[in-house]
């Protein structure tokens, strides 16, 4: 009895949180006749008719762009992040350093809002000539996804056995040597979750990519708005849906497909911060 | 050899150290210039200090006081929500992921959904027109309030924000539940506790620290909350939706008022450094 009330409890959880992903993905099988006759949760008429609309490329919106905008940025802000991170986490956790004063300022920035930072960034991007790039969007995102992913490799680093260190020591390996040698292999794991999550957050970034960007390096998150108010009669409701559910697939894909890890170390994240 | 050993740490360290400080130590330097300067786009590089004046303006700007109001309500009624919600699912529900994790999955998906794009889906969830819920709220009710008008528009966007980080403080219930050994249940039964003694004598106290962190956390997402609350409303609804991000978003880019909205970063940074320096005190002092 109380299982199927616990599984009640579970739908209608999963009904709510879930909710404007669902009525999206039903819009945007919707033709745009049907939008406007039937706004309910039920299509009798599906169609491909506005994934094909949105294929389709305009001066004005071009999803390819958008997605390969947000593709480069996430893999590099993901990227910069673990490259930073990992050394780094190597020294504190077997070189003890900046356990007091660096650790915690770095996790600590989770905390900071960022919006505080984003107009001197924008002024420097401008004396630099990375406004509107791929590359500065890039770098902002790394500064996002540093403290968890120094979290994480710091985590896991503490968890591999000192023998193996000490052991390529006497070999005569130098720090540097051990961390590509020894340490980075038996990370691998760790390695690959702070990257994901870097990526899902870099993708599903927002305020930079619409403060930093303009054209040629906007991200999906702010190109999607576009489509809002692109043609002259009001917005096209079915178009727009089928480009927020393009945009939002591949994160959602990845944190899918690795769930257990992220979830794991959003915990790590959460109890260290 | 020790002070060779050491500067290797340092070398190891350093660029992530350069990257922080290039990207964010100039920049705070930056901050702290312009806030005390006359500053305008015409004058971006060649900025004149001019004392405090910025700070009085911000400081006596009746829409940076309600974009503080704004943010704190905010953060405060969105964290209680989904920490309430989420500790409710995460006990109730625990039974079904003994055996299977997907539905886990399944609740965990809004999670990886960008806030910009959830806040544009509502767009089309609350459209007068084209959206579900005010379909059938004229179906069933024969009537459907302005979500996003002035009067709703603020508990719309508790409801958004609530329903998408649910997940969120679930997750971190979740996994502090089953972190609770069988071992300590099984001694508080034999105690003599029912099911509800051993929810608030035993397991609640144990997960008090892992509650306190997910409020924390989401009380700070929800103060310094942008991105769904721009795509759906802006400042808009008589500027009652502006949050303090929002607020210096819109006094830099929309207004050009610099000066102001450098001001305003610094008071946002230094009360932000000062609320977190004082919880590390407190958790450096509890753990002595």
């Amino acid at each position: 009895m109380v299982t199927i009330l616990r599984w009640i409890v579970f739908a209608i959880a999963a009904f709510a949180v879930n909710f404007p992903v669902i009525v999206t993905l039903v819009t945007s099988f919707k033709s745009a006749r049907e939008v406007s006759t039937n706004p309910g949760l039920f299509i009798q008429a599906p169609t491909l008719e506005n994934y094909a609309a949105v294929l389709q490329v305009s001066d004005r919106l071009n999803i390819f762009l958008y997605l390969a905008n947000s593709l480069a940025a996430a893999a590099i802000g993901a990227g910069i992040a673990v490259l930073l991170a990992l050394p780094t986490a190597y020294a504190m956790v077997r070189g003890g350093l900046g356990a007091r004063t660096l650790l915690p300022l770095i996790v600590n920035l989770r905390a900071v809002p960022l919006v505080i930072f984003a107009i001197p960034i924008y002024m420097m991007f401008q004396w630099v000539g990375l406004l509107d790039t791929r590359i500065g969007l890039g770098l902002v995102l790394a500064i996002v996804n540093v403290p968890l992913a120094l979290v994480i490799l710091v985590n896991a680093i503490a968890e591999v056995p000192v023998d193996l260190d000490e052991a390529a020591l006497i070999d005569g390996a130098s720090r540097t040597g051990i961390l590509l040698r020894v340490i980075a292999p038996v990370c691998r794991p760790a390695i690959a979750t702070s990257l994901i999550f870097g990526f899902i957050t870099a993708w599903n970034e927002f305020l930079f990519g619409l403060m930093l960007t303009t054209s040629k390096a906007l991200p999906v998150t702010v190109g999607a708005s576009f489509f809002f108010a692109a043609s002259g009669g009001g917005v096209q409701w079915g178009v727009a849906a089928a480009v927020m559910i393009v945009g939002a697939l591949p994160p959602v894909i990845l944190g899918l497909v690795m769930y257990r890890q992220i979830s794991r170390s959003m915990m790590a994240g959460a109890v260290k911060g | 050899m020790q002070i060779a050993e050491r500067t290797e740490w340092n070398l190891l360290a350093t660029p992530l150290v350069a990257f922080l400080l290039l990207c964010l130590g100039f920049p705070a330097v930056v901050n702290l210039v312009y806030s005390v300067s006359d500053i305008s786009f015409a004058t971006l590089r060649s900025p004149t200090l001019s004392g405090f004046g910025n700070f009085a303006a911000v400081l006596s700007d009746g829409a940076f006081w309600r974009a503080n109001w704004f943010s704190l309500r905010f953060g405060l009624l969105t964290a209680a929500l989904e920490c309430a919600l989420g500790l409710f699912l995460a006990i109730f529900l625990a039974p079904l992921f003994k055996e299977r994790s997907w539905p886990l999955a399944i609740l965990m998906l809004p999670l990886m959904v960008a806030p910009a794009l959830v806040g544009l889906m509502y767009r089309l969830v609350l459209h007068e027109f084209a959206g579900p819920v005010p379909h059938y709220l004229w179906q069933w009710f024969g009537n459907s309030p302005a979500f996003l008008g002035p009067n709703s528009a603020f508990w719309t966007l508790i409801v958004v924000e609530t329903l998408q980080w649910t997940p969120f403080a679930f997750l971190l219930f979740h996994m502090a539940y089953h972190a609770i050994p069988d071992e300590v249940r099984e001694a508080a039964s034999i105690d003599g506790a029912n099911a509800w003694q051993r929810l608030f004598r035993v397991e609640l106290p144990l997960m008090l620290p892992t509650i306190a962190v997910a409020l924390l956390i989401r009380f700070i997402d929800g103060f310094r909350v942008f991105d769904n609350v721009y795509v759906l409303t802006g400042s808009g609804a008589g500027g009652s939706t502006a949050s303090l991000s929002i607020y210096i978003y819109e006094a830099f880019f929309k207004q050009g008022a610099i000066g102001k909205a450098v001001a305003a970063s610094v008071l946002l940074f230094l009360a932000s450094f000062a609320i977190l320096y004082g919880l590390n005190m407190l958790a450096r002092r509890k753990k002595k």
